[in-house]
């Protein structure tokens, strides 16, 4: 793998630890299952990219981008505790909406971003192409400043009330901790944070397309799943880490994977490869455990 | 002082599996009482406790905590005045927070919540103080997860939370049922301690007639979602479980064919 092709996967790889930070916040902490993110990251793309192609700072896009991701985890949420939608059906419900409502604020299935600035502009090199190794950087510093502002939050009063509604609601609503507002809260949070990588994500790759969305719910919880097989701990600020680092890992396997000519891979075998990563992820556990077993049978 | 007034609670009304839980219950609770609830299955003790803590809402009827109207109020809303111990030992804690991490939980009942961290080395130390008064080695494991704890351990940190903020009104269901005699009797010893010290309006719902004449001032009963027995003073000083068992008999002209009732 080129130097260049290890830097594209790293890129896209912190991108999707932003993805996996929104979906252990859903999946793993509220304990809701929640497929917004196919919608609220390409939602993220859509509001960043037209805005910067109409003229905005990448800056005041981006952050706008996650004030409408953050929207369409609120509707989400609101489906289920308000209107007692099933929580897979009310983001099923918000996922397709969203279609429609990114093709409307893009105005065309995709908008291209070629020649227009981003917020890696400022850190970009004017001339030649030697900035491969910035634009993962620049990611490096905000998926860093993220989990560290997940950590401070879910150590905060506010953040442990939003843990306990998704360990034991009844017990939440019994110490006087409305379990509404903080699914709403962090369903929220949870879809800003995916929107939010929608938007860096088509300010690296040079536009958005209204198909970008397909399967980021599976390689958000590929990456959380990887993360925990190999760092299992009931620590937060662990739990954050190891979802981070299986973004990372994920893509590159992945570039790994689609570059070693002799496997025969090709990119449109993405997501099979995708399927049968996470599903050795998944049986994992239960092979170490097996695995334990047998050798300590051996060894008494 | 709490005070419910006719409380009527029916499940699945118009169908063949209608359940008229509640039947117009009234009872007063005056300030610093302790109240014992006996009843068998189906008596609606644990849909009177749910109605009280507003995980229920009543069909008709009122509920005041301290002459506050909380019939309307939702669960997490009554949480300041109400404070609850669970039958089920996983029910009244978080099993994947930690011991510290729970009882900042309860250390807050009924506040707002903000960005402040939620256990400070202070809040740790007043923690460890309290946990030290269980004599159960807790304090030196603040860190620990709750799963990790015997169902007697979390049922004794559950009540802890219960008295770490004031309440206008302590509920407990049935709260020794899953343990082993000795745990229970630890916990109750423990439960008649945090109400005296806090000279707390109690109300323990019990499967037990001993444990509801041992403890606490007062004794009701109920049968069919009303109150149908209810002792205090010097006549529930001379009761015993066999005088009561007879007293439920004369009161309802039926013979009482709960064996569970005579248990313990």
């Amino acid at each position: 793998m080129s130097f260049i092709s290890l830097m594209g996967a790293l890129e896209i790889g912190l991108i999707f630890a932003l993805v996996a930070l929104g979906v252990l916040i859903s999946f793993r902490i509220l304990n809701f299952p929640d497929l917004t993110a196919d919608g609220s990251f390409p939602l993220g793309g859509a509001v960043a990219a037209t805005l910067i192609a109409g003229g905005y700072d990448p800056w005041f896009a981006t952050a706008l981008a996650m004030v409408a991701g953050a929207g369409a985890g609120f509707v989400t949420g609101w489906l289920n505790v308000r209107l007692n939608i099933l929580q897979l059906l009310a983001s099923i419900l918000v996922m397709i909406a969203l279609y429609s409502i990114n093709l409307r604020i893009m105005g065309a299935p995709n908008v291209p971003l070629i020649g227009e600035p981003t917020v890696f502009s400022p850190f970009l090199p004017g001339e030649g192409d030697a900035g491969y190794w910035i634009q993962p950087l620049v990611l490096a510093v905000i998926v860093i400043v993220a989990k560290l502002a997940l950590d401070a939050y879910f150590a905060s009063q506010s953040g442990l009330a939003m843990r306990a509604t998704g360990a034991n609601p009844r017990m939440a609503r019994s110490q006087g901790i409305s379990t509404d507002r903080a699914v709403l809260t962090g369903m929220a949070i949870s879809n800003a944070l995916i929107a939010l990588g929608g938007a860096l994500y088509v300010q690296t790759q040079g536009g958005s397309d209204i198909s970008m969305g397909i399967g980021t719910i599976v390689v958000g919880l590929a990456a959380v799943i990887i993360g925990e097989t190999l760092i299992p701990s009931r620590s937060l600020w662990i739990a954050t880490l190891a979802a981070v680092l299986g973004a990372i890992l994920y893509r590159l396997l992945i570039a790994l994977a689609l570059t070693a000519d002799f496997i025969g891979l090709q990119a449109q075998d993405l997501n099979l490869i995708t399927a049968v990563l996470v599903g050795f992820a998944l049986v994992l556990p239960t092979i170490k455990a097996k695995l334990r077993k047998t050798l300590g049978g051996r060894n008494p | 002082m709490m005070r419910a007034q006719g409380l009527t609670k029916t499940f699945n009304p118009g169908t063949p599996i209608e359940n008229r839980a509640l039947r117009g219950l009234d009872l007063d609770i005056p300030t610093g009482q302790f109240v014992t609830v006996i009843g068998s299955n189906g008596a609606g003790k644990s849909t009177f406790l749910n109605a009280i803590s507003g995980d229920l809402a009543v069909d008709q009827g009122s509920i005041h905590i301290d002459d506050k109207d909380v019939t309307r109020l939702n669960a997490w809303q009554r949480a300041g005045l109400v404070a609850r111990v669970f039958q089920d030992p996983m029910a009244g804690t978080c099993e994947g927070l930690s011991i510290e991490e729970n009882l900042s939980l309860a250390w807050q009942r009924g506040e707002r919540r903000g960005l402040r961290r939620a256990v400070t080395p202070a809040l740790r130390e007043a923690f460890r103080a309290k946990l030290s008064t269980l004599k159960l080695g807790l304090e030196n494991r603040l860190s620990d997860r709750m799963g990790l704890l015997s169902g007697g351990q979390r049922q004794a940190v559950s009540l802890l939370m219960a008295s770490l903020k004031p309440s206008r009104i302590l509920l407990l269901d049935e709260h020794t049922a899953a343990l082993d005699p000795r745990t229970a009797a630890f916990v109750l010893e423990l439960t008649d301690q945090i109400v005296a010290d806090g000279k707390l309006t109690t109300l323990m719902v019990t499967h037990s007639m001993r444990q509801a004449l041992d403890h606490g001032d007062r004794t009701v009963m109920l049968h069919q979602g009303r109150v149908v027995l209810d002792v205090s003073g010097e006549e529930r000083a001379r009761l015993d479980v066999p005088h009561l068992l007879a007293m439920f008999e004369k009161t309802r002209g039926e013979t009482l064919d709960d064996d569970a009732l005579l248990l313990g």
